[in-house]
């Protein structure tokens, strides 16, 4: 089994590879998304020093950790699920000997290790070049940072997992699909640290499992808290991870049983 | 009508180097085979002929085809149809032919046929009154008044395609394509499209052209053959002269109710010019070359003398031919 | 204009084909349109949730960022209507649906954008002319009758724009062999052409510009309504530079076609 996961992650890997107008066009947009979003928030700050709990510093890292993460734990499972499902390939995946689920999980793995290296890297190296971000200066910083990292990415796919199952019960969600990536982005803190929101939104948004996507591990990489307060983010992660888990289970049992196909 | 003079087509084709480490290396510079798809093919088509391209897998046929209905651009040569060179007056041209993609469909999915013939006439300018008639023939002649109105991806292979090659003559062409149109399809459904072509190329003069890698269809509609390998003609004429020349003529495969060796049955046949050998202690297998009478009397011979429980008789297949072509004439060079 | 008819025609054909197929799976209409509001509305919290901790981006304040947002939403809505080919590749490279495309007697990039024609998108323009009509409000604008044509040309320039990045990028799907085209990576780069380019640096404003012009679509003609003087000659270049991307967008496409490999065997 094993085996079976490291040679998916390989396959990726190849795949990503194959195609360098994607690889290095993906470079760039990373480096101008980076960039364009550090400028956008010294705009934004103008002369002040602190806003929503972070200094300017620490937002510029901010920013550049954001895109960083969202380069690991971002996928396209959901569509590719979707996708499974309306082409009738699913029927095949089930009698498969493996969990078409855990295979997915793992082809996003290593669909994020490569982009989080290959992508995300040389991108922010070229941004560095021209603006000054501020990395954690311990171990301890980058260890809870990639600990919480790898939450996140599980999270994230579970989310993923669960939108593209619901495929199987509603067949064109795409429309679905398209605005849930939207509100990801703007409720995991990729666009805004959730401390900026308004009060209410932070309590009601405490409730969901985005903000653990991006803002606990990008918190915990500006050093804006401390390694207790990180270490009871990093139990959140743990906690949502397991009760995401259950609705999975749920459908993906409730799938098989009415595999409706579609087409073919 | 059609003329093809010289006609090449190369791609040019990315070699991935083996692993990861080569994946990496491929990012920066990569390396490039060429590939001559079709190498200096010529041939003319007159209208109202109805003939066949041949070949294997690779051969050629499809990127011909494809250059034919101006898809794709030749690397060099010249095609004029019905005085349009394809694929630089594609939309005008276009106007005059009809296409049958055998493997993808032109039929909107989630919609009946209706639905697609309407806006197919739209899009061709079919003329009102004219054009509904010639329609309802299509229809009525290719049986598929039945399930039109249903939407496509309820229906059959076989039904599909029927309302396929429909959806390609809405405009009544002068010229009709089918690339592989018969793949998947049983017998009867396949009989009755051969059917539909022959009175089409009968009653209207149409044109048409065929790839096929199943002979059989070749049997049924075209006398004039083109075959293809590697991307050169290897042979154009007749059908009967493709099979005479270079077939292997029939086999037969006779089982037996008792034990029978294979010398048995070279007795009865004599002198006859055939191949026979020994399948199992229960079946011998004939290979009688191409002839009018030979094989007729083969069976009648061995049937009358011998208990026959089962006769299998198999025509030579397309990559014997092909095979047989490289082999027998000395003229032609294949490959290196 | 025989022809003209016939294109109206053809147009109205397409457009009935997209309708039968979405009665035909009847689940998604709702669900599209509230997707569809939902993306638009999202961009506006971003903007609403900054500004209640600072009063000014650059000197520019909420309001008038706001009117930016909503004026953009009208160039992309109509965009999106004709040109909703987001799965280019996919589509009609990969599965080869392009072989189709070709053997059919109208110009082939035409075709493309019919068969992905998108009228959903329309209320796009109603969100945006709202938002600008608040913000328009809350900054006590003023607007001639001449305005209205402006408005017109510029919002349509936009499309333009849009429609040109966008047809040059799809069409890089028949250069490539690559799985998945680059169109979505380039998705979140429109929107930084919403903010005052003077907050990026010379690089960004550049590319947001000169390269991907997307400032054209949101920033600089909105200036124009907004009346600061000093992106005036901007906002009159907007239609020059729709001319002349669309036109680079139809080169490299009708470039690509000739490229074009066809699919399968």
């Amino acid at each position: 089994m094993h085996k079976l996961y490291m040679e998916l992650i390989r396959m990726r890997f190849l795949t990503m590879l194959a195609y360098r107008v994607n690889y290095y066009s993906g470079i760039i947009i990373y480096a101008i998304n980076i960039g364009a979003y550090y400028f956008l928030w010294g705009a934004i700050y103008g002369g002040q020093q602190q806003l929503g709990g972070l200094s300017v510093e620490q937002m510029t890292s901010y920013v550049a950790i954001a895109w960083m993460s969202r380069a690991f734990y971002f996928n396209n499972i959901d569509t590719e699920i979707a996708q499974d499902v309306r082409e009738g390939k699913v029927a095949i995946e089930m009698i498969r000997p493996y969990n078409y689920l855990s295979v997915k999980t793992a082809q996003a793995f290593g669909e994020g290790i490569f982009r989080f290296l290959f992508f995300a890297g040389p991108g922010i190296f070229l941004i560095s070049l021209i603006i000054p971000f501020h990395f954690p200066a311990t171990a301890t910083g980058w260890g809870l940072y990639l600990i919480s990292l790898m939450f996140a990415f599980l999270i994230n796919t579970q989310i993923n997992l669960l939108t593209g199952l619901f495929t199987f019960f509603l067949f064109r969600n795409d429309g679905m699909m398209r605005a849930k990536r939207v509100v990801v982005d703007l409720m995991s803190g990729l666009v805004l640290p959730i401390s900026f929101f308004p009060g209410w939104a932070q309590t009601v948004m405490g409730f969901l499992p985005f903000q653990a996507v991006n803002y606990y591990p990008s918190l915990i990489f500006t050093g804006a808290i401390t390694p207790g307060r990180s270490w009871e983010l990093i139990g959140f992660q743990a906690i949502w991870m397991v009760v995401i888990l259950v609705p999975i289970l749920i459908l993906w049992r409730m799938a098989r049983n009415r595999l409706v196909v579609q087409g073919g | 009508m059609i003329q093809v003079k010289n006609l090449q087509k190369e791609f040019r084709i990315h070699q991935a180097r083996a692993g990861l480490g080569g994946a990496f290396r491929d990012l920066f510079s990569r390396e490039y085979k060429t590939v001559k798809a079709v190498n200096d093919l010529s041939f003319t088509v007159e209208e109202g002929e109805m003939f066949a391209l041949i070949g294997e897998n690779g051969a050629g046929k499809s990127t011909t085809i494809k250059m034919l209905t101006g898809i794709l651009t030749p690397s060099e040569g010249e095609i004029v149809i019905n005085g349009y060179v394809p694929f630089k007056q594609r939309e005008e041209y276009v106007r005059s032919i009809g296409v049958v993609f055998g493997q993808r469909s032109q039929l909107w999915w989630d919609l009946s046929p209706m639905e697609s013939f309407r806006l197919l006439k739209s899009v061709y300018k079919v003329d009102g009154t004219e054009g509904d008639k010639w329609l309802d023939r299509l229809i009525e002649e290719l049986e598929i008044n039945s399930f039109v109105s249903q939407p496509v991806r309820k229906l059959s292979l076989g039904q599909r395609m029927r309302c396929e090659v429909a959806a390609s003559l809405i405009h009544k062409p002068r010229l009709l394509f089918l690339d592989e149109p018969t793949v998947g399809l049983d017998v009867l459904v396949k009989q009755k499209i051969r059917e539909f072509l022959r009175n089409l190329n009968e009653t209207e003069n149409m044109t048409i052209l065929l790839t096929t890698h199943d002979v059989s269809d070749i049997e049924a509609l075209c006398k004039r053959v083109l075959v293809m390998d590697k991307g050169k003609l290897i042979f154009d004429g007749l059908l009967s002269d493709l099979k005479e020349k270079w077939g292997n003529g029939t086999e037969v495969s006779f089982q037996m109710k008792k034990r029978t060796p294979a010398d048995e049955l070279r007795k009865t046949l004599g002198e006859m010019p055939c191949e026979i050998s020994q399948v199992n202690e229960y079946t011998i297998s004939v290979k009688v070359p191409q002839s009018q009478e030979m094989l007729p009397f083969v069976l009648s011979t061995v049937m009358s003398t011998f208990e026959v429980s089962d006769v299998k008789i198999m025509e030579t297949s397309t990559e014997d031919i092909v095979r047989n072509i490289y082999q027998v004439d000395t003229g032609v060079r294949g490959h290196a | 204009m025989q022809n003209v008819k016939h294109i109206f025609g053809i147009f109205a054909d397409y457009l009935g084909q997209y309708f039968k197929t979405r009665l035909a799976y009847r689940a998604d209409f709702l669900g599209d349109f509230v997707s569809n509001l939902i993306s638009e509305l999202i961009n506006l919290v971003f903007i609403i949730v900054v500004f209640t901790h600072v009063p000014l981006m650059k000197e520019w304040t909420r309001d008038e960022i706001i009117f930016i947002y909503g004026f953009f939403l009208v160039p992309y809505a109509l965009f999106s209507m004709f040109f909703g080919f987001w799965d280019f590749n996919e589509r009609y490279i990969i599965r080869g649906e392009m072989d189709r495309i070709l053997t059919r007697p109208i110009h082939n990039l035409a075709q493309v954008c019919l068969e992905s024609i998108a009228p959903d998108r329309i209320f796009g323009v109603i969100t945006g002319l709202i938002i600008m009509g608040y913000a328009a409000f809350q900054l006590d604008l003023t607007f001639y009758w001449y305005d209205l044509f402006i408005f017109i040309g510029l919002v349509i320039s936009g499309a333009l724009i849009y429609g040109g990045v966008y047809t040059a990028i799809a069409a890089v799907s028949f250069f490539s062999d690559s799985r998945t085209g680059i169109a979505p990576m380039i998705y979140n780069i429109q929107q930084y052409g919403r903010y005052p380019v003077d907050v990026y640096n010379k690089a960004i404003r550049f590319v947001l510009t000169y390269v991907l012009p997307f400032a054209f679509v949101g920033i600089y003609p909105a200036a124009y309504f907004l009346r600061k003087e000093v992106w005036y000659t901007y906002a009159a270049l907007t239609p020059v530079v729709a001319v002349i991307f669309f036109g680079i967008g139809l080169l490299v496409w009708n470039w690509g076609v000739t490229k074009y490999r066809g699919a399968g065997s």
